[in-house]
């Protein structure tokens, strides 16, 4: 009996690090960006208010270039909004059949909601990197809303929100996967980020009757529920067929500079609901 | 007491600077410094090897949740920390810390002192690195992580470690 206390006294140190290492590991195989969300939002409504001071200084010197970047995009808009007021008003002269249209009702027919964000936290040098927004639950923000830069590129979509802080899982994070295709083609394959160059993704399985040359744009599918169809993910930078000779598999260069960004638009798809309730209907399977 | 304090103040500014920082530096994908293993390497070379656990453990659990990666850290700095008798050992050729007036780091010689630092951050980063990827597919990628971080971080830890020792703990 005295030799086991001594034995375990001379050992416990030894066992204590066994146990610790075993509870670590064995959180660590069973964390998924998920619950790495979660840890990350609670832990920003705690520190939330001193990293985005720390990033409200590093904001101020991206200022000019941000402002180029918005006015670009004010004067897009502001064109786009002169083609529609056009419309409208050929719509009215032809009033037979324009007559008795809401335009509150035209609002809710539209699919997309939009709002805005500052980034307040945003690493790439992880193989999971999130990215955290001053925005959250009390602004409107949900989880599996879109992520995309003024300029309209893909970032990410939203995992985890807090009351006032909420979490991304950007195209950087070895876990993000969505669908893309080539601009004006409708074959479509798999995005995922494999780990080594902030400025690069890969596409896989994209049918080898794919038009695809290099340069071509890729953009999202309306196949994700997160992002409208169109979003522009990046440009084919090169492409090879695979050992079976059934699909290709791209690398594709980023449109959004994820190292530099600052402020972003989020997009609520408004029947994501709907349709995920439909698609888990039990009814389904029978 | 007093130098207990001391202490918690070094672990309270490495937790700092690593989130709010470190991190904050968006370089590149293979600049990744660990800088708060220097809390492990900075502790007394007396420290009972069942605090030196613990402590790790703390530390590496500190930046779990705050940064919300899922015990990657704990991992790391808890093996560190287990293993530091044993790297102390191999770079000075002898046990440390059984001999009470030779329990100050700053009594190794500045060559043991160098090879000390490199070997806990390059144990620590390793273990870090390897656990992230988990996989030899991207070894060499890993490898250059490791190498370009670690630079950084041992410069950074050399300074710090030797401003704590000198102007702060020994005042």
């Amino acid at each position: 009996m005295y030799k086991l206390i001594e034995f375990l006294r001379r050992i416990y140190v030894v066992l204590l690090f066994i146990a610790i290492e075993a509870i670590a590991l064995n959180y660590y195989a069973h964390s998924s960006y998920y619950t790495q969300a979660k840890i990350l939002s609670r832990a920003h409504s705690i520190a939330g208010g001193l990293q985005s001071s720390i990033f409200g200084v590093k904001h101020y010197f991206t200022l000019r270039g941000e402002n180029e970047i918005l006015s670009q995009r004010v004067a897009e808009l502001e064109s786009a909004l002169a083609y529609y007021r056009e419309k409208e008003i050929d719509a009215q002269t032809d009033s037979l059949t324009m007559n008795g249209i809401d335009p509150l009702m035209l609002e809710s027919l539209s699919q997309y909601r939009y709002t805005t964000a500052r980034i307040i936290s945003n690493s790439i040098s992880r193989s999971r990197n999130f990215i955290t927004l001053n925005r959250g639950l009390m602004h409107g923000v949900m989880e599996d809303m879109a992520v995309i830069s003024p300029s309209g590129m893909m970032i990410g979509y939203v995992v985890g929100c807090s009351e006032r802080y909420s979490v991304v899982l950007p195209l950087l994070n070895v876990d993000f996967r969505t669908s893309g295709k080539i601009a004006g083609d409708e074959h479509f394959g798999s995005i995922y980020w494999s780990g080594n160059s902030p400025y690069k993704v890969e596409m896989s399985d994209l049918s080898k009757h794919a038009d695809i040359e290099v340069g071509d744009e890729v953009v999202a599918t309306g196949l994700s529920h997160f992002f409208p169809e169109g979003i522009k993910i990046g440009y084919v930078e090169s492409y090879a067929i695979n050992d079976t000779q059934t699909s290709y598999h791209v690398t594709v260069r980023l449109a959004a500079d994820m190292t530099k960004l600052n402020n972003v638009i989020l997009i609520e798809n408004v029947d994501y609901g709907e349709i995920n309730e439909l698609e888990n209907n039990p009814q389904h399977e029978n | 007491m007093q130098k207990n304090i001391l202490y918690a103040g070094a672990f309270l500014t490495l937790v700092l600077l690593q989130i709010f920082l470190i991190d904050n530096i968006s370089l590149s994908v293979y600049f990744h410094p660990l800088i708060y293993v220097a809390f492990i390497i900075l502790l007394p070379l007396d420290t009972k090897p069942i605090w030196m656990v613990l402590l790790s453990a703390l530390l590496g659990l500190t930046i779990d949740v705050m940064t919300g990666m899922g015990g990657l850290n704990i991992i790391a700095t808890t093996a560190t920390g287990f293993l530091r008798p044993f790297v102390l050992k191999m770079v000075t050729g002898h046990a440390m810390g059984t001999d009470a007036s030779d329990t100050s780091l700053h009594r190794l010689p500045e060559k043991n002192f160098q090879w000390y630092i490199i070997a806990m951050v390059v144990l620590h980063s390793g273990i870090y690195f390897m656990m992230e990827s988990l996989s030899l597919m991207h070894i060499l990628h890993t490898l250059l992580r490791l190498i370009v971080s670690d630079i950084a971080t041992v410069m950074f830890i050399y300074y710090f470690v030797k401003l704590f020792i000198e102007k702060i703990l020994n005042r």
